[in-house]
């Protein structure tokens, strides 16, 4: 046995430390041998057996809940006849024993992450977000039982049922099937998963149809304050909005790179939170920070208060903390199209960045809005246009795609929600994606204004409007990166896509990141010459 | 008996080299201590004395502005260090990069904003952090 023979195991005892060196490699283990997390918790289980023995513990559960108790207590009086260490031929042994004639479903092809399987020895809860949406597993759920299950499958058909019925018009089966909705709504967990985010769509289904089913409802309309308030608590329940922030705020930052005066124009100020970090980190910039000027759009005031006033003095107070020469103005404005270039002030010897949050898709609606917008938009000159929109089609012209896309969207936004953070602050940030869900299914026309579109469409409406691509830097990559690892929740991902970055729940993006520059239009002294 | 509360200069080298835990422990054992160890500076040297390369100049300036090192040591660091290196029981003896830091000082400018828009009272403003920071606080929610 010389110091480099292989078979030696390291927990064999050999003296000889060269040997338990060479043994010990860096590579994965070949899938037919045990999965070493398993092996710690006392199981031995095959790598390449893994998808086959969750399968079939699954279907054990599942026996075990459905037999006659009197089955099960006899199984449970008697001793214990197999060793369960060896996972497969113990559940294979225990179904065999429960006489189960019912064919055990193929194992679909999931990504072996082991990640999800590590739950197995406490929860045997096979239903990881990783599952092929062909599973229906696009909506996934904590620990259901198999009967709870069945049930939310299906609210999704019904869902899918009653749209169809909604858009072919067929108005009298659409309210058959939403008494049915709410009945299985009644049979569901409404607190998480599923039952809650059907609960938000049955919801808009029923007052579609009860209200307008061929016009749209209009939603109401609520304060300016208690929209920020809303918008606030989606602030802090999720991180969407701070890798939004984060990022536009990195790729101004080097877009201003050398600039003395510079003028960012913020087509949804709210409470100005995007900005604190922004005027922070243009005062700790190496020579020191430039004039800002901040011009923040926002919808008139509908309370009495002067919103945009009041956000810009506490902006300014901040600054004046840090040193920052700062000036700020005010544009009111319902809709960005009645936005004029001429409000914006803008001086042709300063650095100019637009930044839109979540609002381009607000121009999708009837008519041109979008075109004109992103005309003036190039006249500015930006050194940088930023956009950030959600990563998905709620503008197709079919009302059923609309619902089917926005169901799985939200769904995937709902999940990534419930593993995160406390009470209070999530039922406000719920309410305010609750709107946006009302918008999709239940408006149309000008008050649909929630027009999501997919990042590919916008690469394609920018660039031929005259916008080139500007990447975001590994910069602001490793920054978003490092944001997400501060959260609870693990399961978010960043994404680069072309210079592009998304942030998304498990494979699914959600929310995309990209930034623009002006091409400057040929002047027409050089035409047509 | 060497009494050290004498020799202040010697009792802040000691100050300097411990954790953020044994320093809030240290402001217990009596009045003088607790009055040296509120002295920002401190802080400071806790916060950033593991940074390669050490912070630039104007830093110190937007820290007071802001709060004060103890403020963004509590609020910002120590949760932040803590949950990028999860796991570990040494929560300050690690080297921070240049970006951790500037993604801890953003942070710590939110949450001061959020306290202005809050109303009003900033100046010595409570020792819990803002809403937007109590998500790091959370305890750790993984693979449950």
């Amino acid at each position: 046995m010389g110091p480099y023979d292989s078979s030696i195991s390291p927990a064999a005892g050999s003296s000889n430390s060269s040997s338990s060196a060479c043994s010990s490699s860096t590579k994965p283990p070949p899938p037919d041998q045990m999965d070493h997390l398993l092996a710690g918790a006392g199981y031995k289980v095959r790598s390449n057996e893994l998808n086959q023995v969750a399968e079939r513990l699954q279907h054990l559960e599942t026996v075990m809940v459905k037999s006659l108790p009197v089955d099960i207590s006899e199984m449970v009086n008697d001793a214990v006849y197999y060793n369960p260490t060896d996972l497969a031929s113990w559940v294979d042994s225990l179904l065999t024993e429960l006489n189960t004639n019912v064919t055990v479903p193929e194992p679909v092809p999931v990504n072996t992450d082991l990640s999800d399987l590590h739950e197995f020895p406490s929860g045997m809860n096979v239903y990881g977000s990783n599952h092929a949406p062909e599973m229906h597993g696009e909506f996934s759920q904590q620990a259901v039982t198999p009967l709870e299950e069945d049930v939310s499958i299906r609210l999704v058909h019904v869902l899918m049922t009653c749209a169809e019925a909604v858009q072919r018009g067929d108005l009298s089966l659409a309210s058959l099937l939403i008494d049915d909705l709410q009945a299985l709504l009644g049979r569901v967990n409404s607190g998480c998963g599923i039952g809650k985010v059907g609960s938000f769509f049955v919801d808009a289904l029923s007052q579609r149809v009860v209200n307008s089913p061929e016009n749209g409802v209009v939603q109401v309309e609520l304060t300016a304050y208690e929209n920020e308030i809303l918008y606030h608590h989606y602030y802090e329940a999720c991180p969407y909005l701070k890798f939004a922030h984060f990022t536009a705020n990195q790729a101004i930052l080097e877009a201003f790179d050398g600039q003395d005066c510079v003028h960012v124009i913020d087509f949804n100020l709210m409470q100005g939170l995007q900005w604190p970090a922004l005027i922070q980190a243009l005062a700790l910039r190496p020579g020191g920070p430039p004039l800002l000027r901040l011009t923040g759009i926002g919808p008139p005031s509908n309370d009495g208060r002067d919103s945009l006033r009041e956000i810009g003095l506490k902006l300014a107070e901040l600054a004046r903390s840090v040193n920052v020469r700062f000036a700020f103005r005010g544009v009111a404005a319902s809709r960005l199209d009645d936005v004029k270039p001429w409000m914006l002030q803008v001086s042709p010897k300063e650095a100019v960045a637009v930044n839109s949050i979540m609002q381009l898709h607000k121009l999708l609606g009837p008519g041109p809005p979008i075109d004109l917008v992103l005309d003036w938009i190039r006249d500015l000159n930006p050194r940088i246009l930023m956009v950030v929109e959600q990563e998905s089609n709620h503008n197709q012209p079919e009302f059923l795609d609309r619902f089917t896309e926005s169901l799985y969207y939200y769904s995937t936004m709902f999940d990534s929600l419930d593993a995160c953070t406390a009470q209070p602050e999530k039922s406000l940030a719920e309410l305010y994606i609750q709107r946006e869900i009302c918008n999709v299914v239940c408006c149309e026309g000008s008050a649909r204004v929630e027009r999501h579109e997919p990042l590919v469409r916008w690469r394609e409406r920018l660039t031929s409007a005259g916008f080139a691509p500007l990447h975001l830097g590994s910069n602001a990559f490793k920054q978003a990166r490092m944001l997400l690892t501060l959260f609870s929740a693990e399961g978010y991902s960043v994404e680069e896509n072309e210079g592009c970055l998304t942030l998304g729940w498990h494979s699914r993006p959600l929310i995309a990141a990209s930034a623009w520059q002006a091409i400057p239009k040929p002047s027409p002294a050089t035409m047509g010459r | 008996m060497f009494p050290i509360n004498d020799h202040v200069d010697l009792l802040i080298e000691v100050l300097q080299r411990l954790d953020g835990r044994s320093l809030g422990a240290a402001a217990c054992v009596c009045r003088q201590w607790c009055s040296i160890v509120r002295n920002d500076s401190l802080w400071e040297h806790l916060c950033f004395r593991q940074l390669s390369p050490p912070p630039s100049v104007g830093t110190r300036s937007v820290v007071l502005a802001l709060g004060g090192y103890r403020r963004l040591y509590m609020v910002c660091v120590r949760p932040v260090v803590s949950r990028l290196k999860a796991g570990e029981s040494e929560v300050v003896r690690r080297v921070w990069n240049q970006r951790e830091m500037e993604l801890t000082l953003s942070l710590f400018c939110v949450e001061y904003y959020e306290r202005l828009l809050g109303g009003g009272g900033v100046v010595g403003g409570g020792e819990s952090p803002a809403k937007s920071l109590k998500f790091l606080c959370q305890a750790v929610n993984v693979g449950l």
